[in-house]
């Protein structure tokens, strides 16, 4: 987080808070969005205030110059909202894929499960394992969805191994 | 609204384009709008806080990359880079601004470059 002047913190907060209010984004792109606004409308305050202008009126400027918050959210709202929906599909997609390929990796046809060596030599483990980690990182640029998905995929593996009498 | 804002809106991405791939080095938005507003005179008023969701739009299309650069507890900004993807979208659109604006120069009698 940025440190601005201390003077600057309320109406900066105010005009992030009335941004925030129209997006609904998960919390660390709106942290990231805010952090990105709030550098923005640091700078613009500093620079009218370079210009000669007071507090209050380097303030009124950056503020007029940056537009109204309301709009502002709307505008990434929309500008994010898209991916959202996508993102959602492929995050409740990929434990389900994850799973069922897990499944045929671990039993045998005729049901018996394989135990750790064998299903830990079999190259299309690895590749699953890779895929569990690297896609998460590659579409959602997080490595917190990466190692969500990652400890899934190794939890599911524990499971089919260690309790094959389920017959999952 | 006026033609001129009506013009800005429609050319916004082909604008943050063509700076990036102009400027050849990564920029900041708060950069990113004052280098515009320069580069224009004055001439073009962008509304600062609307050029976020543009940048991110390209961004998650591919066009543009960010990073974030600068410690934890310091000053940290989000740095744009234009993409290969970008620079293609880039000579796309400007070649189909410079057609546009030629058939509109031709409709209306107006000599290209007066």
């Amino acid at each position: 987080m940025n440190e601005g002047p201390a003077r600057l913190e309320m109406p900066i907060d105010r005009l992030l808070a009335g941004i925030r209010t129209q997006m609904d984004l998960d919390g660390e792109t709106e942290q990231e969005v805010m952090a990105e606004i709030r550098d923005h409308l640091e700078e613009a305050f500093a620079e009218a205030q370079a210009r000669g202008l007071d507090d209050e009126r380097a303030w009124a400027q950056a503020a007029a110059r940056f537009g109204l918050g309301d709009e502002v959210g709307r505008a990434l709202h929309q500008a994010h909202a898209g991916w959202g929906t996508a993102d959602a599909v492929i995050a409740a997609a990929l434990p389900v894929v994850c799973a069922l390929v897990l499944r045929w990796l671990a039993f045998a046809p005729d049901g018996t499960a394989l135990g750790w060596p064998q299903l830990l030599s079999r190259p299309a483990f690895w590749v699953v394992a890779l895929v569990a980690l690297l896609l998460p990182v590659l579409k959602f640029e997080r490595w917190r969805c990466a190692l969500a998905a990652w400890a899934f995929f190794w939890m599911l593996t524990v499971l089919f191994v260690a309790l094959p009498a389920m017959r999952w | 609204m006026s033609i001129r804002e009506q013009m800005r809106k429609g050319t916004t991405t082909v604008i943050l384009l063509n700076l990036l791939a102009e400027a050849g080095r990564p920029m900041y938005g708060y950069e990113i709008i004052q280098e515009l507003e320069a580069r224009s005179q004055g001439y073009f008023q962008f509304k600062e806080g609307l050029i976020y969701p543009r940048l991110h739009e390209l961004e998650r299309q591919g066009l543009l990359r960010a990073e974030w650069h600068g410690k934890e507890g310091t000053r940290r900004r989000k740095f744009y880079t234009i993409t290969e993807a970008g620079r293609r979208r880039r000579e796309k659109e400007l070649q189909g601004w410079q057609n546009f604006a030629r058939h509109i120069n031709e409709l209306l009698g107006v000599e290209s470059g007066s």
